[in-house]
């Protein structure tokens, strides 16, 4: 029981830690930014593609929901760059994995959302004469989109959480700066311990947000998807 | 009389089952058409065919004396944008209402004159008022589908179909799905409306309706027209046994039997 | 830019990668196992109504849902041995996180589950003279079971695919011993491509079979 807590280390290291949850951040961020609009791409083309679209892209959809992020994101750092004969630095090949990782999760979850529409909506606009594209943006979508908040802000924290697989290939993200700050100090299990509250602060804050939405709407008469 | 809408020969059937067999049926302009028939009987099946939520599976109609589709090798093609562009000329109100929840009573009517007809803004907000006003609810333009009763959701998407300037307005059991006190505001909305001239061709339950407010009254069974004529003579002297069976069946035409213990 | 796929060099370490897949299998299966099984009593902890079970039970709910798994795995590896009183190594280690993660997601699926059931089911037990554990036993959970299979089954696909994480702490499960390999035969794009071809193989089966229990769930409702 004699071991000596010393946390001076880890607050002399705070810019260091803190810069970490910037990227951390910014790696999240960045692969919501690509991943959203992606995953309603592949939603729409595995809802009404034509066969030749639809098998594929289930495909692919499926994929990269039941492989794990970690054998994707080597895949892309380590045998991607020899395959097409470019280098990718890591920001870039863990904005790529991530940015196609979520999209897979988000396509299902628009998809869920699509599909929880009553049948009576797209009845209703075909009866007044507006095609599926008009249906589908001024209809469907605007009633989906509400109801999949919880679910995709619940994948927002997911991917948050995932992105810790970056600092394997050593892109300075939190994680990756505690391990070596924890090498250098020797103070291992302040800084863990430390980082992992970081991430538990941040992360309960984002939980709390979404349940607390999730609670407003389910009030305003919205069913919830998941 | 000039004629709207011309069904000539519809037959519609849902892989093995034929639930039309073979309907022609004429609607001039200002006539109120209801049909009646037992559930089964394929009316809500024939009105949803006119606006092509259904493609008949033979067949052919025609609105304002032009037919729909276009002949090709014994069968009829359908484009979907003769369709969509169809369907904006012909008005419907159905069973659930299927209001746009996310859009007030003012933005639910003027979603067809926007993004349909492209009307510009004065012109979709004039037409919204005007419908709105039409149907009564004028005063409720700013209030979602959920903060209204059965009866005004109903009103108001007889006002989202009216808003198209339609030439002929569908109702599918326009007033099923609504408590019985609410019926009445519903049926008072479609009556003014055949008064004023609109065509209309009407799928409904309620006879009294029927009897008082159409023109034609025919009488569906099993995918066929059985009896057809003024409500006089299909309500009062219907001739067939089916007709007669289905109207024994509903009380307003008939004294409940003295029950003896 | 034209690549030459040699799969051959996979095949020839195929050994290593079984060893690398039962050792996936080995871990994913004990967290698993030990996961649902403490799960059960922290969510049934969740569920009470007693604060002293309730506050505990949530604070390590809310601590192992809300922070990276591999945050978890690493603390285990890398810091808990410096105040434990044993030896911690690999297996331990990710077995320690992985299991405590699943616990916490698994809570959350049987409180939600035993939510479901409606109250007259328990009253209907008490009224008979069962104890708390007896109407949980006999009358709730075999009700709730039915309806938390799915998302058990999908919680033990996402474990499964955190097994790939304790590569991260050198235990030799399968993307660990894909790592080893492709390092020693230069063969990157095989090996990963074989690691995610086995992972979807193994777990796809899976999360079709979630889909039908949960296409006849939503059938009988």
């Amino acid at each position: 029981m004699g071991y000596e807590w010393d946390f001076a280390v880890v607050f002399r290291n705070s810019d260091l830690l803190l810069l970490g949850l910037v990227n951390t951040l910014k790696v999240t961020g960045l692969a919501l930014l690509f991943g959203v609009p992606l995953g309603l791409l592949l939603a729409l083309l595995r809802l009404y593609g034509n066969r030749a679209v639809r098998l594929p892209v289930g495909f692919v959809i499926e994929f990269l929901r039941t492989t794990p992020p970690i054998a994707q994101l080597f895949w892309f750092f380590f045998a991607m760059p020899i395959l097409i004969g470019v280098e990718i630095d890591p920001f870039r090949a863990s904005v790529l994995t991530f940015s196609l990782q979520s999209s897979a999760f988000f396509a299902e979850v628009f998809r869920g959302g699509i599909q929880s529409i009553d049948s009576g909506q797209w009845e209703a606009a075909k009866a007044i004469g507006m095609n599926r594209n008009q249906t589908l943006g001024r209809i469907i979508l605007p009633q989906a989109v509400k109801r999949m908040i919880p679910a995709f802000l619940e994948r927002a924290i997911e991917l948050m959480k995932t992105t810790t697989l970056v600092s394997t290939i050593s892109y300075a993200d939190l994680l990756y700066q505690a391990n070596s700050i924890a090498q250098s100090t020797y103070r291992t299990i302040e800084v863990f311990t430390v980082a992992a509250a970081m991430y538990f602060v941040v992360i309960l804050a984002c939980s709390i947000a979404v349940r607390r939405l999730e609670i407003r709407l389910a009030r305003s008469g919205e069913t919830i998807v998941n | 009389m000039k004629e709207v809408l011309r069904i000539e020969g519809l037959h519609k059937s849902f892989a093995e089952l034929e639930v039309l067999k073979g309907i022609d049926l004429s609607v001039d302009k200002g006539e109120t058409v209801v049909l009646l028939g037992a559930s089964g009987s394929g009316k809500s099946t024939l009105l949803r065919c006119v606006n092509f939520m259904e493609i008949p599976t033979s067949g052919r109609i025609h609105l304002e004396g032009k037919a729909i589709g276009s002949a090709r090798n014994g069968r009829i093609a359908y484009g979907e944008r003769e369709l969509t562009q169809l369907r904006s000329r012909v008005g419907m109100v159905f069973q659930h209402f299927n209001l746009f929840p996310h859009m007030t009573a003012l933005e639910n009517v003027m979603e067809g004159p926007r993004t349909v007809l492209k009307c510009d803004a004065s012109e979709c907000r004039r037409r919204g008022e005007k419908y709105l006003d039409k149907v009564g609810l004028g005063w409720k333009a700013d209030a979602y589908p959920a903060q209204l009763s059965g009866g005004q959701q109903q009103r108001i998407a007889i006002a989202r179909a009216l808003a198209m300037e339609p030439e002929i307005m569908l109702f599918d059991e326009a007033t099923s799905a609504l408590d019985p006190e609410l019926v009445g505001e519903v049926l008072e909305t479609m009556k003014e409306l055949a008064e004023e001239g609109m065509t209309m061709l009407i799928v409904t339950h309620e006879l009294g309706f029927a009897y008082t407010v159409a023109d034609k009254v025919l009488f569906l069974s099993e995918g066929s027209i059985l009896e057809q004529g003024t409500p006089a003579e299909v309500l009062t002297y219907p001739r067939q046994d089916a007709t007669k069976n289905f109207l024994r069946g509903h009380n307003m035409f008939r004294l409940p039997e003295p029950q003896i213990d | 830019m034209d690549h030459n796929w040699d799969f051959a060099s996979v095949l020839a370490n195929k050994t290593l990668l079984l060893i690398g897949l039962q050792n996936t299998l080995i871990l994913g299966s004990v967290c698993l196992v030990l996961g649902l099984f403490f799960g059960l009593f922290v969510g049934a902890a969740r569920f009470s109504r007693k604060s002293w079970l309730y506050y505990p039970a949530t604070a390590f709910v809310e601590l192992f849902r809300n922070t990276p798994v591999l945050v978890q795995i690493m603390w285990f590896f890398f810091a808990f041995p410096i105040i434990a009183p044993f030896r911690i190594d690999a297996f331990t280690a990710a077995t320690l996180g992985l299991t405590l993660n699943t616990v916490a997601f698994s809570s959350e699926i049987y409180r939600a589950g035993l939510q479901s059931i409606h109250k007259g089911q328990w009253e209907a037990g008490k009224a008979l003279g069962m104890s708390y554990w007896q109407q949980m036993r006999r009358v709730v959970l075999p009700q709730a079971v039915r309806r938390m299979l799915p998302a058990f089954m999908n919680r033990a696909v996402e474990l499964f695919k955190m097994t790939s994480l304790a590569s991260v702490i050198a235990y030799g499960e399968l993307m660990y011993q894909a790592k080893v390999v492709s390092t020693i035969s230069f063969n990157p794009i095989e090996m990963y491509t074989s690691v995610a071809l086995i992972f979807f193989l193994v777990l796809f089966p899976a999360t079709i079979l979630v889909r039908r229990f949960e296409a006849r769930d939503t059938f009988e409702r």
